[in-house]
């Protein structure tokens, strides 16, 4: 009954769980543009995931798997349906999420192992894969409920079902490390624990063997996504949107929302997107902001691109940006290969490079 | 030179057998404006409250016009044409601004719409943007000075003593009260200038008078001097490479996030405000007056609330809090030490021991149900040895310590409660420059330890050289964050004004 009262007060006064608030980016997070002047390697309008493989690269794009060379990107594999993840292998060969569902473990000598989740029951929207220490492979499943071209009905559902699931790929079994994660999207090893993704709540956590949580980074201004173990310690964290507070008030009116859902296309639904579109359908969440005495039209970002290096011990220590006016948004996934840090910006299907030494050096500017 | 309008002459004044000022000879021309320099506690401040009727001379003279005066009153002072703007405040808080414009000046029958609109009138000519109905208590501390000063003004004085006119000046209102003073100068009106801005002193003052320990050290046409020159004649040795060196060569990396502010509401002065605050890091803070830094920290510290309905969130070492009063904020490790250190900094006529034990109250709440005076002693006699505060011993009064030593018992006051999170507003304010290099090293030092430092500042140079990472605040919010190694004096303005 009180916590009844107490949601309905914080309702109206807009605290607590209601407090439609949104972190500042700032410190390690301040925009700049290194993410928008980053060199296009190739353009791929269905790429997914990237990978290292010692010095190259490997992109998934589609149902198959694109090596860069020197004369440029080369098939080296093809599935039967959409990669969704991609994990490169100490043996040459590569670990793959098809169509969400399964994976599957094609070794460089031509044999091919195929895995569902535990129990032999499918996965539903497998979309990163990371090899662990120990030769097992870390799957996020981010949805029971959405596949992983849906991620948008999941957010806006209030989705709850991603889990964490640790498999072995010789012998086939896999357990489940972590469920009711709010989207699992993306995971890394890091010493003994694995590190995660939880896309809705904005943050990363470290989950030890035994399950047990750790929360590494919280209230971040963005909707993380995949993660890459950076060659100078600790990791690359790509977020695939910024958070506004126009979603998450929406988020926060569920009447509204369900009835956005059910009589709106989902391309026009008030939520994160990976790129802004060109429409005039587009909603343009009318208000306007008076600055130097003139009334200005607003609208807040609907698509942002941010790439966050995070050291060992889970501290940001500088961000690359693409920021509201850009192009390179919605980046899923970063790989280091060479002297190279590569990212896949999803929204304009663009992979793009940094060189490494650089962001180093303005980094300790 | 013509006849001084006012001189002293061997003025001595003691403070319970210790002299605040010894054999002090000092001279005002008609038309000059005069700056007074000296560390605090040099005895700038009883020199002036001698000419001004406040205090009576132990011994030697007063000429004014070249005959002797004694006056014992700032009223009696004031006939003589001796006004003076107080660095303390005194205005009458529950009046408002016009009433206090004309107060003393009143008439048989007053009509309030005749005085407001003689006052709109009166503050506009001199470009003060302050409204005469306001009452004072609802005024920031810049706009009481500019009141304060408005009024010396009105009352036609020929000699005009400003006690510190700037400190809580913006840029652009100084250079409104340096027209002013120099329209005062032409109009025939001697201007005394206590400052510790040096710069100031040299840019707008005739000639300098330099006093330490309460005597008179050096009178000079400015001209003369440059800022070595004066800090030396200060303080007796070389500051000047110490303080405000310039633009940071390194700056702290930032550790955890101690505190997050998110979409920050208090109408009207704090506009969706967010920002970040990092263990191991200076963050300096530098907006205009009104740019609502002040408030939003003063929330942060339960001193002010944020909006009832949809104020937002602030966050601390990751578990969102809303404090009502000071006491839990300061329970979880916050101090906020007040740039108004007269009104909300100590307790005058209580010892330093007491004021700094009252820090230490404040924080163990209900567990101390008891004062034990052996451990404000103790507590007392340790802070007052941490941060070299000059006086006789920990009985002494806050009120008779010197701006510095009163500023190092506000901060004793808030370091005593061993908080994470330290706050400084306006740390330097009001304070000579030998007591501003030990609050400088005081606060690199816990920034060093690990503490999340913010210094608001509305001196440039003091956020330059002290800040890892600088933010402005504009109209309510932070406009912009720089890295301490990026910024420079124009990129800041630039964002603080546009």
């Amino acid at each position: 009954m009180i916590g009844a009262l107490r949601t309905i007060s914080d309702r109206v006064l807009g605290r607590g769980d209601s407090a439609i608030t949104v972190p500042i980016f700032d410190g390690a997070l301040k925009p700049n543009q290194l993410l928008e002047d980053a060199e296009i390697v190739a353009s791929l309008d269905a790429a997914e995931d990237l990978a290292s493989d010692d010095d190259a690269l490997l992109v998934a794009s589609g149902d198959a798997v694109l090596r860069l060379g020197d004369t440029g990107l080369r098939e080296v594999a093809r599935f039967d349906r959409q990669v969704t993840a991609l994990c490169a292998m100490p043996d040459g060969g590569i670990a793959v999420a098809l169509g969400g569902r399964e994976i599957v473990v094609r070794q460089r000598a031509g044999g091919e192992h195929r895995s569902t989740g535990p129990a032999n029951a499918p996965f539903h929207a497998a979309n990163a894969i990371a090899r662990m220490g120990d030769g097992r492979l870390a799957v996020t499943d981010g949805s029971l409920g959405n596949d992983c071209a849906q991620w948008a009905h999941d957010l806006l559902g209030r989705g709850t079902s991603g889990r964490l699931i640790l498999l072995d790929a010789e012998t086939r079994d896999a357990r489940e490390a972590v469920r009711g994660l709010e989207y699992a999207f993306g995971a890394c090893p890091s010493g003994d624990e694995t590190l995660v993704s939880e896309s809705w709540r904005h943050r990363l956590i470290a989950v030890a063997a035994d399950g047990r949580q750790r929360v590494v980074l919280e209230r971040l201004p963005v909707y993380p996504s995949r993660l890459a173990v950076a060659a100078g310690g600790g990791f690359w964290l790509t977020a695939f949107a910024a958070r506004t507070q126009l979603v998450e008030f929406v988020l926060r009116e569920n009447a509204f929302r369900r009835r956005m859902m059910r009589e709106i296309a989902p391309e026009h639904w008030i939520a994160p997107r990976l790129r802004s579109g060109d429409t005039y359908l587009e909603p343009m969440q009318g208000a306007h902001l008076r600055t130097m005495g003139v009334l200005k039209p607003w609208a807040p970002p609907r698509s942002y691109g941010l790439v966050v290096r995070v050291s060992a011990d889970g501290m940001p220590r500088y961000s690359l940006h693409s920021r509201v006016d850009g192009m390179n948004h919605g980046v899923v996934a970063a790989a280091e290969a060479g002297a190279f840090l590569y990212l896949l910006a999803k929204g304009p299907g663009r992979l793009l490079r940094l060189p490494l030494a650089a962001l180093e050096k303005d980094a300790a500017a | 030179m013509t006849t001084p309008i006012l001189e002293l002459r061997q003025a001595t004044k003691l403070y319970g057998g210790s002299p605040a000022i010894e054999a002090v000879d000092f001279s005002l021309a008609a038309g000059e404006i005069h700056a007074l320099v000296g560390e605090n506690g040099a005895g700038k401040s009883t020199l002036t409250k001698v000419m001004a009727g406040v205090v009576p001379l132990t011994s030697g003279k007063m000429l004014i016009g070249g005959k002797e005066a004694v006056p014992r009153t700032p009223l009696e002072a004031r006939h003589l044409g001796v006004a003076m703007v107080f660095q303390e405040n005194s205005l009458v808080p529950s009046m408002t601004v016009a009433q206090n414009l004309f107060l003393g000046q009143e008439k048989f029958y007053n009509r309030l719409r005749g005085i407001y609109i003689a006052a709109q009138q009166f503050l506009q000519s001199l470009n003060f943007d302050v409204t005469p109905t306001a009452t004072v208590a609802q005024l920031g501390a810049a706009k009481k000075q500019m009141v304060e000063i408005a009024r010396a003004v009105l009352h036609d004085a020929r000699v005009i003593i400003f006690d510190e006119p700037t400190a809580s000046l913006t840029p652009e209102e100084k250079k409104y009260f340096f027209d002013l003073m120099r329209d005062l100068k032409r109009r025939g009106v001697s201007i005394i200038f206590i400052s510790h801005a040096l710069e100031e002193a040299l840019l707008i003052s005739d000639r300098i008078t330099v006093l330490r320990d309460g005597r008179h050290v050096v009178t000079d046409e400015t001209r003369s001097f440059d800022r070595a020159r004066i800090i030396q004649a200060m303080v007796g040795r070389d500051l000047s490479r110490t303080l405000y060196a310039g633009r940071k060569e390194q700056v702290r990396s930032a550790g955890r996030r101690v505190l997050t502010v998110e979409n920050l509401r208090m109408a009207p002065m704090v506009k969706n405000n967010s920002l970040s605050v990092f263990a191991g890091q200076v963050t300096g803070v530098f907006g205009l007056v009104g740019s609502g830094r002040t408030e939003t920290f003063k929330i942060v510290s339960g001193i002010l609330k944020r909006d009832f309905f949809h104020g937002g969130e602030v966050v601390l070492n990751g578990r969102p809090v809303r404090y009502l009063t000071p006491a839990p904020a300061i329970r979880d490790g916050i101090a906020y030490i007040t740039e108004d250190r007269k009104v909300e900094g100590f307790f005058e006529t209580m010892s330093i021991a007491r004021n700094v034990y009252m820090g230490l109250l404040a924080k163990l709440g209900g567990k101390r149900s008891l004062v034990r005076n052996k451990e404000a002693e103790a507590v007392g006699k340790k802070w007052v040895q941490t941060l070299n505060v000059r006086a006789i011993g920990q009985d002494v009064k806050v009120v008779e310590l010197s701006g510095g030593n009163q500023q190092k018992i506000v901060i004793a006051k808030s370091l005593v409660q061993e908080p994470g999170l330290i706050i400084f507003d306006e740390p330097t304010r009001g304070v000579d420059v030998g007591a501003i290099a030990e609050i400088h090293q005081l606060i690199d030092r816990l920034a060093d330890e690990g503490n999340a430092v913010v210094m608001i500042s509305s001196y440039l140079p003091e956020i330059m050289a002290r800040s890892d990472r600088i933010l402005v605040c504009r109209q309510g919010k932070v406009v912009e964050e720089f890295s301490g190694l990026e910024a420079t004096e124009e990129k800041i303005m630039y964002a603080a004004i546009h």
